[in-house]
């Protein structure tokens, strides 16, 4: 998947434990590959929650 | 990709260069210097660097060129060299700044310690002390992101 949409397997790594979240182009990219919506893919509900860094 | 990949042939031809350069320069040193320039601490330094900059040519060279055999490596090497992740992380481990600063660094080390060897060390021991900080800097935030 790294290679489909244009990164590396230690940045996926990061994005799923959290570590890192995507950018926008990103993470249309991943959520494109999965053929679903952002929403669908991404949760970011309880970084909202906590007003961001 | 076929910017990507005349980029990568125009990368490795000027590293070839540079390291058939560092190569003539090291030869020169070795065999035609003057006895008196050779038992000097900046001229061992500059054989250093030219030796050392020299083999990272040639090992980025080869590297460059496994690149472009094939599609899947080159792809391969555009998402490493474009990784967004990375590149934040060099951004806040102060590249490519801190390189050239130090470089810079260097650079003076080695025409001051024609004059003063206090401040060729001094200088020598900066660049060495940034590069290592900028290093420290990049793996804590490979860590941690």
């Amino acid at each position: 998947m790294a290679l489909a949409v244009g990164t590396t397997r230690q940045t996926i790594t990061s994005i799923e434990t959290g570590k890192y979240i995507a950018s926008l182009p990103l993470a249309y990219k991943i959520a494109h590959y999965f053929g679903l919506q952002i929403e669908e893919v991404f949760d970011l509900s309880e970084y909202l929650r906590e007003g961001g860094d | 990709m076929e910017k990507y990949k005349s980029h990568l042939r125009l990368r490795r031809n000027i590293l070839v260069c540079f390291a058939l350069l560092a190569a003539a320069t090291g030869l020169f040193d070795v065999f035609f210097a003057p006895e008196a320039v050779r038992d000097n601490a900046v001229f061992e330094f500059q054989l250093g660097l030219i030796h050392g900059a020299g083999i990272l040519s040639l090992l980025w060279a080869v590297r460059d060129t496994r690149s472009l055999r094939s599609e899947a490596a080159l792809r391969l090497a555009y998402n490493r060299e474009n990784d967004e992740r990375m590149k934040a992380i060099r951004a806040r481990a102060g590249m490519p700044m801190l390189l050239i600063s130090s470089a810079i660094i260097l650079l003076a080390a080695m025409v001051a310690g024609c004059f003063s060897a206090a401040v060729f060390y001094t200088l020598v021991a900066v660049a060495a002390g940034q590069l290592t900080l900028g290093a420290a800097v990049k793996f804590f935030y490979m860590k941690k992101l």
